[in-house]
């Protein structure tokens, strides 16, 4: 067994052993993803991780747009967006979106790279089952990437109505969307528990 | 020897859906993550159908009523998510009415129809394009948080546009149904074991 993995979306059984540094692996039956395999997975989560950590810090600490029209203007920050939803009588949906594209990223990104700088201690820590499993789960509801989107949306939706100016807070956190998205690339399931039942067997 | 594919339901093992691991079908708790362990999700076309109804129920609403208000110098005027999509036509800007389009019409609709199908060819156990079913399953998983876009886009607008008598935008009800909608599609996607689509295949290469 071992080094087998059965396909998440067709349950073939695949042996994986030839995967080597930089590769991925796909189901050969239904073409399915399996697993991608990186030597330095700690080192590149946790440098990614990191640089995404701070840029959000930036991000959510400077002006995020800026709109004016005949001399009256209006400024956001990151967090000011789903309060805005909130105070409209909307809790709901301001707290999902307030999750989707700040709580959940935040968290995951933190959770990520304890993990893999426990990992890297190279040993055991009963903290690591607990981690991952929280990884795994919130990576899939993370939309940093669709944010970034619906900005440039809103900002050609409102140019015709009046001036608006992008504030240093929405290019730091385009850069924690990429940061983040490289991270999660980086930290593959089937890898990342597989050495973490290794470091459970020493 | 047969040319069977060995499957790990047939080698009698189940994999956990968290860390993958692969333990005895009788095992009911992962042994490496903890997690509960089952051969394939529990009432998954029940679930799916279940949630993929409610979707549907809440997307009429969602399209019907206003998404937001644009308040401009007393005048409000409401507008839904294919009147969004019709006024940055008339503002000249196509490309961007086409990704609200695509992400807010099309997607969640192509979703639903794709998810029903999928439903629909499992249950009756359909021999045909399990490799494209399951590439379709793929792109409807993937494509799903993308259709969130004019909730953000809402979210931005509503907290930026507040210029006093000026200029202010409001959201509307549809913002919080048509936010359901994506949510629970996503949840109805997950729910659905796309192993089922293969389930079958054993049974007959070994009937022929």
């Amino acid at each position: 067994m071992g080094s087998e993995i059965a396909c998440q979306s067709c349950d073939l059984l695949v042996n994986v052993a030839a995967t080597k540094h930089g590769q991925s692996a796909s189901c050969p039956r239904c073409g399915g993803f399996l697993t991608r395999c990186y030597d330095n997975t700690d080192q590149r989560v946790l440098a990614f991780a990191s640089a995404g950590l701070m840029f959000l810090a930036f991000a959510s600490s400077y002006s995020f747009l800026s709109l004016s029209r005949s001399g009256v203007e209006s400024n956001i920050t990151l967090l000011q967006a789903p309060a805005a939803l909130w105070s409209y009588g909307m809790p709901e949906v301001g707290a999902l979106v307030a999750a989707f594209i700040i709580v959940i990223p935040a968290t995951v990104l933190t959770m990520m790279a304890v993990l893999c700088f426990l990992i890297n201690q190279g040993r055991y820590n009963p903290w690591l089952v607990p981690l991952a499993k929280g990884v795994f789960l919130g990576q899939h509801w993370s939309m940093v990437e669709v944010f970034i989107i619906a900005v440039i949306v809103a900002l050609v939706k409102i140019a015709a109505m009046a001036t608006v100016v992008i504030g240093i807070s929405f290019w730091a956190y385009a850069a924690f969307a990429i940061c983040f998205t490289l991270a999660v690339s980086s930290l593959d399931r089937y890898q990342c528990w597989e050495r973490i039942e290794a470091l459970r067997a020493q | 020897m047969s040319d069977l594919p060995a499957t790990a339901a047939k080698s009698h093992l189940a994999a956990c859906h968290m860390c993958l691991k692969l333990a005895p079908a009788d095992v009911h708790q992962c042994p490496r993550c903890g997690s509960a362990m089952h051969l394939r999700k529990h009432d998954s076309l029940q679930r799916t159908l279940a949630l993929l109804i409610t979707a549907c129920l809440l997307y009429i609403p969602a399209n019907l009523y206003p998404i937001m208000y644009t308040d401009s110098l007393g005048s409000a005027e409401a507008s839904t998510i294919m009147g969004g999509v019709v006024l940055l036509i008339n503002l000249g800007s196509a490309p961007v009415a086409l990704v609200i389009f695509i992400f807010s019409v099309m997607v969640p609709s192509a979703k639903l129809m794709a998810m029903f199908y999928l439903v629909w060819s499992v249950q009756r156990q359909s021999p045909i394009d399990r490799r494209k079913r399951s590439t379709l399953y793929r792109i409807t998983e993937f494509v799903g948080k993308w259709s969130m876009v004019d909730i953000f886009v809402v979210t931005i607008l509503v907290a930026l546009v507040q210029l006093g008598g000026l200029l202010t935008i409001q959201p509307g009800i549809a913002a919080l149904l048509f936010a359901g909608v994506v949510t629970i599609t996503m949840i109805a996607a997950e729910n659905f074991d796309s192993r089922l689509i293969w389930d079958n295949m054993e049974e007959e290469n070994s009937a022929n």
